[in-house]
């Protein structure tokens, strides 16, 4: 009753795929610069934090047009990758790891900054004392007590990441088996005589997909953060 | 020992302290807000200074000048906070365990074995410092700064949080860590109890600045740290000898200056010791005459020196072999006919009396 055409399995996998990696390829930094951002005062942090968010309140589509002038094959920095390295980001599917990752970053860095800002800078004080230079401070202390906003945050990444759509059609277009993901499959599908059906299935799949990732992180919070803390 | 000249700049708040300690344990005092924290921080390396130097046993661990500037963590300097900082993601032994793995081995000046044992702390090694109470918590941090072989070890009201029987209980693992382990100490309190309770070497600081280093006793009698003293109701501390206790009837007779004294039971203290106490200055009433049949214990002969007007009232200085200060009302003032010179009696309840703790 419930069984998925080649099309959109291949739809889904590659949503999978490519949230993924947009979630893969933004943790280190994530947790970097909202590590930055918590603990440190510098100047420009005001339009660091700005630019960080941009994606946030920007239309998609204009990020999406944002990354195909600086990207595509025509681009200031698409032209050079391409000729240096033979990189074309582009109408493919890296390009949308980019684009989904770009939308999606903001939403991990304030996750992690915030639980970061939790923590009681006094317990780094109390490690350096101890004798922990500050990297080592940062992964015996500050690195384990963040680890439920880093989940959390990855997890809302990759939420964000699945529902992308406006800056993924922009930049990479809506090629199947290369760039179109759920969202797009879907309104290919609405777009179709006759595939109301496949668009149904696919909306099914986007709830399953998404619940699973909420109540993934609401046994994070339950379980690990109290386990952190001792409880 | 330890010998500091700091500057810093910070808002509206201006810290420029000096000072050099050469006894073992020192206690900091000030009122909240006067820099305590801050000039420790300093000392730990945990904020930097815009000027000035640090040095630690004749070497520096921060100097402007020589563009010295050890990171806290190769300074020695160990830490206890108020809010003893265990961290919550480790074991009681894991937390101990922290800065002892991070000191070489031929540095370590303390096993663990030893310090779990002084502390006695060997049934709690396994929890997690959510499951300690406050006291324990204490312990494990005091216990987890020792183990970093510190060769300072500051304290910033490590018993704040504490109530006050827990502090009881902590108060002489402090004691013993001081003379088993013969370790140097700055130990910060707003409590001139707590502090007397392990030194009587006070050094007390107010709006960034150090107003006075040295004994107790003389620190508190300067002029410049009076309205400190005063705000801290210590204005009339007086060092007693206790004669007698009497259990039955739940008082101490004690003796100041060829008076005798009525004071409430000092069961901590024995015939013969010598103690400080104290009176505030708005809580001794002044007569006359030596008055019959009434409740309050102790009355002082003494002779007004001279007298100040204040805001409130009129403050007395009264010569009974030591200064007492005593503010009445400019009312009872002129009611009396007070004036230098006067004969007086001071009258003071046996239990407006607070014991600071042991002298010398």
């Amino acid at each position: 009753m419930f069984e998925l055409s080649p099309e959109e399995y291949i739809a889904m996998m590659l949503s999978l795929k490519i949230s993924l990696w947009s979630v893969g390829i933004t943790l280190i930094p994530g947790v970097y610069i909202g590590w930055l951002l918590a603990r440190y005062d510098f100047i420009g942090k005001s339009l660091v934090d700005g630019i960080l968010h941009l994606p946030l309140v920007l239309p998609p589509v204009v990020t999406g047009y944002i990354l195909l002038l600086a990207l595509g094959r025509q681009g200031l920095v698409g032209k050079w990758l391409y000729q240096q390295f033979d990189i074309t980001l582009a109408f493919n599917w890296k390009g949308a790891v980019l684009a989904t990752a770009l939308m999606s970053f903001p939403l991990m860095v304030r996750s992690i900054r915030l639980s970061i800002s939790a923590i009681d800078i006094q317990l780094e004080q109390a490690a350096r004392s101890l004798g922990a230079s500050s990297i080592n401070c940062f992964f015996s202390i500050t690195l384990p007590l963040a680890i439920p906003g880093i989940i959390t945050g990855s997890i809302l990444a990759f939420a964000r990441s699945l529902g992308e759509f406006g800056a993924t059609i922009t930049f990479v277009g809506n090629i199947e088996g290369e760039t179109r993901t759920l969202p797009l499959a879907i309104y290919s599908y609405i777009q179709m005589p006759g595939g109301e059906g496949s668009a149904q299935r696919l909306l099914i799949i986007s709830v399953i997909i998404a619940l699973a990732a909420l109540l993934f992180s609401g046994f994070i919070e339950q379980r690990i953060a109290p386990w952190l803390r001792g409880k | 020992m330890l010998s500091v000249d700091l500057q810093l700049q910070q808002g509206s708040f201006t810290l420029n302290s000096k000072f050099s300690l050469e006894n073992s344990v020192t206690g900091l005092f000030g009122l909240s807000g006067s820099g305590k924290s801050t000039l420790l921080s300093l000392i730990a390396g945990l904020k930097q200074p815009d000027n000035g130097w640090i040095r630690l046993n004749g070497k520096y661990l921060y100097c402007q000048s020589k563009n010295i500037k050890l990171p806290a963590n190769k300074r020695k300097v160990g830490v206890v906070f108020q809010d003893n900082q265990l961290f919550p993601h480790l074991t009681v032994m894991q937390n101990l365990a922290y800065g002892y793995n991070r000191t070489d081995n031929s540095r370590r000046r303390f096993e663990a074995a030893e310090i779990i044992d002084l502390l006695e702390i060997s049934h709690l090694l396994a929890k997690r410092p959510s499951q300690l109470s406050g006291g324990e918590k204490q312990r494990i941090a005091l216990g987890r700064a020792l183990l970093a072989s510190p060769q300072l070890l500051l304290l910033d009201e490590p018993l704040a949080s504490l109530d006050k029987g827990l502090k009881e209980q902590i108060l002489p693992f402090l004691k013993r860590v001081k003379d088993e382990l013969k370790l140097p100490m700055v130990y910060v309190s707003h409590s001139i109890e707590e502090i007397l309770h392990l030194t009587d070497h006070l050094l007390v600081i107010n709006k960034g600045e150090i107003l006075g280093c040295g004994l107790f006793y003389d620190v508190i009698k300067a002029k410049n740290v009076q309205d400190i003293v005063g705000a801290m109701g210590l204005e009339n501390t007086i060092t007693a000898n206790i004669i007698n206790n009497d259990t039955k009837l739940g008082y101490s007779i004690a003796e100041i200056k060829g008076h005798t004294l009525f004071l409430p039971l000092a069961n901590k203290l024995s015939k013969g010791d010598s103690c400080y106490i104290s009176i505030r200055s708005n809580e001794i009433a002044i007569a006359k005459h030596h008055i019959a049949h009434i409740s309050i214990q102790n009355q002082i002969k003494g002779t007004i020196i001279s007298y100040t007007k204040q805001t409130s009232g009129i403050s007395l200085n009264i010569d009974i072999g030591t200064t007492l200060i005593v503010d009445i009302t400019s009312k009872a003032f002129s009611e009396l006919e007070l004036k230098q010179g006067s004969e007086v009696y001071c009258l003071i309840k046996a239990q407006s009396f607070s014991f600071l703790g042991k002298a010398g």
